[in-house]
């Protein structure tokens, strides 16, 4: 089973973890076009390559961000929102 | 001893003809060219030159024939879907399923098990009743039925699936069929062949050029063709080819596994389905369990196998069928399903002019692959949507018409 | 029953024989009895026992002897009793076995199905493709015939289900293969400081050198050695009898022994695996008495059993001169050797061989073998070029019981595939060996194309000592390895025949014509050959049929191996139980704390997510019906006890917790007065309805609030990811555990609550909509006034630990009451007759708050909240149904609608109902349903099919159908 690192609880195996999908900076809903908007609900990269996304650690109730080739299914980093990206 | 056979015994020479085949070199020019010789483009094939005359048509596959998830699905075939466009297009494509065989001369073991999704809990109950009013609605063969009727169908199931999953009823489904999955791509692209398709293997599009909102041709890995018209039909490689035209869609890869016993002496004949233990099982004619679970949990371009889906669908095996501890799992393999937000296709025309999405087919592709055909060579010959496929438009999205497959979510496949 | 047949076969003690003489066996083999000794395997003992056809082949029905045995082909597949498909090359034999082949119709010696060994001219590869579906009425039948001759062991559906425990296990470095490059290894990494696990398949380790001897006892002593070292190391463990059957990412290990399957964790792998010997091909090279060399060898070597009485040795390598050795040691006529190759053996085995008096045959080939019943009786030897053509002018017939076949060897890599190695193929040694490895992933030994003994030792040691050395374990820079001068394999160990019956895949009985006929239809790369002929799709997943089938294809497209490839190793390596995977099983259920009370209350239960709930309380005698209509009319008439605490239960701190609110909820928040609560809905960002619940606020900078059951957990994780992104000053926590609540609902409810605490209950010191923190039965409690179900009524909230203590104290006091508990049903009832939606159950997973008539609770002049954009878009679309309460016409009562029957009109879907009961207090079946929006105006008729067809008539009615000004829920007294 693949092994990902919680910032705060180290290499954990991925059961224990939620995916929560690639990180989408949220346009301003008041100056975004229905179009726009649209395309930030529903719409993905779906490309494969190295991603930012949201990871949760169910124990512990961590969110945190990692860096995820995902065609290797390689996590390059892991760390908190809010910190430096390291 | 089928007639059939005969001339097998008789001739000192093998006598078939190759089932495929394809020039040494890509023309310069087609009417049309498809992307990916799975089902999907295949069918696609076959019936643009059958039934729209259209023959200067090249299929371009990166790999082999069938060698996508038309290769790796479980063959489950069906028409019990919840939505009204969902079960007409199914049904269609049920219909065209039947004639299949005798249409190629390729025996695909078409078989029509009947097919049992089950309901452990009261919600769904009430889906499946939804499902079987809209499907009895639109004619479809299909009925909610008490733990009896699953039990008399399947007699070795456990009805309490180890005391944790009560039947409580299931969506019984008569027309339920499994199939040879690999011979429905290969009668297609006989058929296509004879036609005059080309089928080139190995061979991979790298680009598309688009040209002021138009399709221009496409570059490969053997070259550059001119076509103005371009289907795209790549199940989990969909993105891929849609960033080529600066396409964005809310299509995700998300993995699909799938695992199969030894062959046991036949004993289960319909195709069961449970939602809760994530289980969908049928006995293929070679007497294996054919067995897949539900989606893997995060995105990933890549068909590795884990063992938690094998662990946990084993377990839930064992629920409905205790006695099958000894029986061992010989394979597993995974495909990369391309997954939208309301588990229907994507298909048709595109904001591209001459660019076709067949797309989206999740986990849910393979028994549409006679309709897909059918209406998108349509929709490629005549440059606009087939009826039965408007609802699938990549456009839905961005007008907030999804279709409302997601209220079946629950039980998928 | 007659005595178990002696066993002629047997030989006198070997060396390091694995069986104990001292332990007889009887076991019985279809139907005959049969003597063996512990340690031995079933193939093993029948063998001695002159026993020669152990099964029958998949298509034909061919006779099978041994061919690997190795559990590299499944001609001896076995049942015994509910175990099905136990390969009898390996399984150990256990008192009183009662055997049979698998797949015979009469017995493995008289088997009808043999028919088909003639009729094969009729079924071309594929042949079930070209037939069978014309014309189409009969395909039924023959799907059954098919469905009958295939599938191999038989089910014993009253088998109990094995509930198997799992262990989980960690190492430094895993070996997989214990012969002489693992072991090694395993020496090497050890010594170096490094945890180790050393596994193997077979029941003893040792590989190759157990077995493959040479005709001495030198390899013997190396193994003993080697032994001696790995048990001086108390950090290296030894596990014989353990298969690694599938490798994972970040090198997680499926081994899978007898018992159970374990799961190891190792940081770096090495994979001794070996290789499989692969058979020649040459027509009927599949009759009993025709084996691998290996395959006699380790008869010889570890069962004690005389393989044959008189041997011919095919060969192109040092292995078939060993095994020649090997025979003769063991008493076997040999002779001749038949070597493929013109130049011979180069090894001082050439001069061994001679000297002992075996003839060798160079440049020839065995082109056939010929059998008697059932049996191997003569080969015919011709001189050949090395490419397939064979000199048939002056063949030479032998007589002999036994041909041993050592031309190549075929890497067992399925764990490096699985691990992402590269593989490539080696034209000098004739073998696909690794060309890249994964980091932590090493391969030594036969699998990298190494095959002396000396050259294996030393590959293993380097592969312990990179590991060791990856893993920072301080070990000497490794030696690298002078490469083996020959190549172990022969190019092309193929001899067609005009008459076939030249197998390349015993599992699946497939011929040489078999590839050359797919290749003509089109099949013409290894993927798709694999999918039509379906070689390497049986048991054994194509371990002696792969690389023999990718050399015939090779040489049908004129291209190397190497351009062929290969195909995908998948797991499993061999087949493993479902019930080494699924363990003991692992199905979650919670109970909240009053779970025993319901129970005693005579509970009836349904499963809400994970939770068990009371669907209702049964009275013995009475029907469910009953007990629903009496539990909700105890509510509205006097008063009842509901357990709500599978409610999820979130507190929420901090200065800006109204603000948060505000933005994941729909509705206004930062307004809420200390003390109230609020309904609340929230969306996703498309704007559908995802959850509902209640905010109560219980400070000005603490709000907690509820959730649905089955939403619980996703609402926390979303909750604390939004904050994640907006950082806003809150803390959030998630009390659905800690928390218990129940609603004590009904006229009565306030005199009941008054019993029990000081809290003052009057509407004007604790209004409707009120929350309040107080003493209940002496327990802290939060209490809340709400109307779910549409009567005065409290949801009280406590630690989960005093629940029990609570519910105890109100039934008490209730008595008086006559209280009754009630179950999820009669509050189903109960809120339908108020009109309250049930997420879930009247919306699903498209709908937006306008279709389901929560426009009021959507506030959209607020700057933000989640899913506002959405539904602004969605509103300007236009609405396209909408949810409406219905009354059932009194004359359409006798067949009610039931949850998802249809509205239709016209002949067309207009709706569909989502909630429908009968309602004592209305008088008549009431619902909810999703109805085209022209039909929702009150008072418009429409039409829902029933059961049977039958078309039943409603009438759209306002909600709620009960009380509608909601005095009930704010009566004083």
């Amino acid at each position: 089973m693949k092994i990902l690192t919680c910032p705060v609880n180290g290499p954990r195996p991925v059961s224990e973890f939620v995916y929560g999908g690639e990180v989408r900076p949220m346009p301003d809903p008041a100056n975004t076009s229905d179009f726009d908007w649209a395309d930030y609900v529903f719409n993905r990269s779906g490309i494969p390559g190295v991603k930012v996304e949201w990871w949760y650690h169910l124990a512990s109730g961590t969110w945190f961000l990692a860096e995820r080739d995902t065609v290797a299914d390689r996590v390059l980093r892991t760390w908190l929102p809010g910190e430096e990206h390291p | 001893m089928p007639y059939q056979l005969l001339r097998f015994a008789l001739s000192a020479k093998h006598p078939e003809a190759p089932m495929f085949r394809a020039p040494e070199r890509l023309r310069d020019s087609y009417d049309a060219v498809i992307i990916g010789a799975g089902g999907h483009g295949l069918a696609s094939a076959y019936y643009l030159a059958r039934d729209h005359g259209m023959t200067r048509v090249a299929v371009l596959e990166r790999g082999y024939i069938g060698g996508g998830n038309t290769g790796r699905n479980t063959t489950i075939i069906r028409s019990n879907y919840l939505t009204p466009e969902g079960v007409a297009f199914y049904d269609e494509s049920v219909r065209l399923w039947q004639d299949l065989s005798q249409d190629f001369d390729l025996n695909l073991f078409y078989s029509t098990r009947g097919h049992f999704t089950l309901a452990h809990t009261d919600s769904a109950v009430r889906t499946m009743r939804w499902r079987a009013e809209v499907n009895k609605h639109l004619g479809v063969d299909s009925e909610l039925v008490g733990p009896e009727a699953v039990k008399e169908a399947a007699p070795q199931i456990d009805l309490s699936c180890g005391g944790h999953a009560p039947i409580l009823g299931a969506l019984y489904h008569a027309p339920g069929a499994i199939a040879r999955h690999d011979a429905v791509a290969w009668g297609y692209g006989r058929g296509a062949s004879q036609r005059g398709v080309e089928i080139h293997q190995r061979t991979e599009v790298t680009g598309i050029d688009v040209q002021r909102g138009k399709v221009r041709g496409v570059q490969t890995s053997r070259g550059y063709v001119s076509t103005p018209r371009v289907l795209s039909a790549v199940a989990g490689f969909t993105p891929r080819v849609c960033h080529m035209v600066g396409l964005r869609t809310p299509l995700y890869i998300h993995p699909l596994q799938a695992m199969v016993t030894e062959p046991q002496k036949p004993w289960l004949d319909p195709i069961l389905v449970s939602g809760s233990l994530h289980v969908y099982v049928s006995q293929s004619a070679r007497g294996e369990l054919v067995m897949g679970a539900s989606l893997d949990p995060y995105e990933l371009h890549s068909t590795r196998s884990t063992l938690d889906f094998t662990e946990g669908l084993a377990a839930h095996m064992l629920d409905m069928f205790p006695f099958l501890s000894h029986a061992r799992v010989n394979r597993q393999w995974a495909g990369m399903a391309d997954m939208t937000p309301d588990f229907a296709p994507i298909m048709g025309t595109t904001g591209v002019e001459g660019f076709y999405l067949d797309a989206g087919w999740g986990t849910w592709g393979f028994k549409a692959t006679p309709v897909s055909g059918k209406t998108m060579s349509w929709t490629v010959a005549n440059g606009r949507d087939h009826d039965l496929i408007k609802p699938f438009n990549l456009s839905r999205f961005s007008r907030y018409e999804l279709t409302g497959e997601k209220g079946a979510a629950s039980v998928g496949h | 029953m007659s005595a178990p047949s002696a066993a002629p076969g047997r030989l006198p003690p070997v060396s390091g024989e694995w069986i104990d003489r001292s332990r007889t066996i009887d076991f019985r083999f279809e139907g005959v009895a049969y003597q063996g000794f512990a340690g031995d395997v079933p193939s093993a003992a029948l063998w001695a026992a002159g026993v020669r056809t152990l099964g029958r082949s998949f298509k034909y029905h061919r006779p099978r002897g041994l061919l690997s045995f190795a559990n590299h082909d499944v001609n001896a597949l076995i049942q015994w009793g509910a175990r099905l498909n136990l390969r009898a090359d390996v399984e150990p034999l256990e008192p009183g076995m009662d055997l049979t082949a698998v797949n015979t119709f009469g017995g493995v010696q008289g088997d009808r199905a043999r028919v088909l060994d003639l009729l094969g001219a009729f079924l071309p590869v594929g042949f079930y493709y070209k037939a069978f579906h014309r014309p189409r009425a009969l395909f039924p039948f023959w799907e059954r015939f098919f469905r009958r001759v295939t599938g191999l062991g038989r089910l014993d559906f009253r088998a109990p289900r094995l509930h198997t425990p799992k262990r989980y296990d960690f190492a430094d470095v895993l070996v997989v293969g214990a012969g002489p490059s693992g072991m090694a290894a395993a020496v090497a990494a050890g010594r170096a400081g490094a945890r180790v696990v050393l596994v193997d398949e077979n029941a003893r380790i040792g590989g190759s050198l157990g077995w493959q001897r040479g005709g001495d006892t030198a390899s013997l002593e190396r193994l003993r050695a080697l032994e001696a070292d790995l048990a001086a190391l108390p950090n290296v463990s030894v596990r014989p009898g353990t298969l690694a059957a599938g490798w994972y990412a970040d090198h997680w290990i499926a081994l899978v022994d007898a018992v159970r399957m374990t799961k190891l964790r190792a940081r770096a792998t090495i994979v001794a695996g070996g290789a499989f010997e692969q058979p020649a091909v040459f027509r009927n090279n599949d009759l009993p008495g025709v084996m691998l060399a290996s395959a006699a060898q380790r008869l010889v070597h570890r069962y004690a059993v005389k393989p044959m009485d008189r041997a011919v040795v095919l060969t192109a390598n040092a292995d078939g001169y060993r095994a020649a050795l090997d025979l003769l040691a063991a008493g076997v006529s040999v002779g001749p050797i038949v070597d493929l190759r013109a130049e011979g053996e180069s090894s001082g085995l050439s001069e061994r061989v001679k000297q002992v008096g075996i003839q060798v045959l160079r440049g020839h080939c065995v082109l056939e073998a010929r059998g008697r019943d059932g049996r191997l009786c003569e080969v015919t030897i011709c001189p050949w070029d090395g490419q397939g053509n064979a000199s048939t002018a002056a063949p030479q017939k032998v007589a002999c019981d036994g041909l041993v076949m050592s031309t190549g060897w075929a890497p067992a890599a399925a764990l490096l595939y699985q691990a992402g190695a590269k593989m490539g193929f080696d034209e000098r040694r004739q073998q696909f060996v690794p060309a890249a490895l994964p980091e932590g992933v090493f391969a030594a030994g036969r699998v990298n194309g190494v095959f002396t003994l000396d050259n294996k030792l030393a590959d293993g040691e380097r592969a312990g000592l990179e590991a060791a050395r990856l893993l920072g374990f301080d070990a000497p820079a490794p030696r690298s390895v002078a490469p083996d001068l020959d190549a172990a394999s022969h190019p092309w160990p193929i001899v067609d025949h005009p008459a076939g019956r030249n197998f390349v895949d015993f599992d699946e009985d497939l011929q040489v014509k078999d590839f050359l006929n797919a290749a003509a239809e089109g099949f013409d790369n290894i993927e798709l050959l694999k999918r039509f002929s379906t070689v390497g799709m049986g048991p054994s997943q194509g371990k002696h049929s792969n690389m023999n089938a990718i050399r015939l294809l090779a040489r049908i497209r004129g291209a190397s191996p190497g351009e062929v490839g290969t195909t995908t190793a998948r797991p499993f390596f061999h087949p493993v139980p479902l019930s080494h995977l699924a363990g003991r099983g692992f199905s979650p259920r919670r109970e909240t704390p009053l779970h025993s009370r319901h129970a005693g209350l005579g509970a009836v239960w349904m499963q809400a997510g994970p939770w068990l709930r009371p669907d209702h309380y049964a009275v013995p005698g009475k029907r469910k019906s009953e007990n629903v209509r009496e539990e909700a009319r105890a509510v509205r008439t006097g008063v009842g006890l509901i357990d709500v605490g599978t409610l999820g239960k979130i507190e929420l701190y901090g200065p800006d917790a109204g603000a948060f609110l505000e933005r994941v909820y729909t509705g206004k928040f930062a307004n809420l007065k200390v003390g109230m609560t609020r309904y609340a809905v929230m969306l996703d960002e498309s704007g559908v309805v995802i959850d509902d619940g209640v905010v109560a606020r219980l400070a000005e900078q603490h709000f907690y609030f509820t959730t649905t059951t089955t939403g619980a957990a996703v609402v926390y994780r979303e909750l604390q990811r939004w904050n994640a992104q907006w950082n806003l000053d809150i803390g959030i926590v998630n009390a659905t555990g800690p928390f218990a609540a129940m609603n004590l609902a009904g006229p009565k409810s306030r005199a009941v609550l008054r019993a029990i605490t000081s809290l003052d209950l009057s509407n004007e010191a604790f209004p409707y909509l009120g929350v309040r923190q107080a003493e209940v039965a002496g327990v802290p409690a939060r209490v809340m006034r709400v109307g779910f179900v549409g009567e005065l009524g409290y949801e009280i909230h406590v630690p989960a630990h005093q629940a029990g203590h609570l519910w105890d104290a109100l039934m008490q006091e209730g008595a008086a009451h006559d209280i009754r508990p009630f179950g999820v049903e009669a509050q189903r009832l109960l809120r339908l007759e108020k009109g309250h939606i049930i997420i879930g159950q009247d919306t699903d997973g498209l709908t937006h708050p306008d279709e389901a008539g929560l426009e009021w609770a959507v506030k959209m002049d607020k700057p933000f909240f989640v899913g506002q954009r959405s539904v602004d878009i969605v509103r300007r679309r236009g609405l396209r149904q909408k949810l409406a309460g219905f009354r059932l016409d009194a004359a359409s009562a006798a067949v009610a609608p039931k949850e998802c029957h249809l509205v239709i009109r016209d002949g067309r879907i207009a709706g569909r109902v989502t909630s429908v009961a009968f309602s004592e207090v209305v008088g008549a079946h009431v619902g909810l349903a999703f109805l085209d929006p022209d039909l929702s105006a009150e008072g418009t008729p429409f039409f829902i099919r029933a059961d049977g067809g039958t078309m039943v008539q409603a009438r759209v009615v306002a909600l709620p159908f009960y009380d509608p000004a909601g005095d009930r829920q704010k009566i004083s007294g």
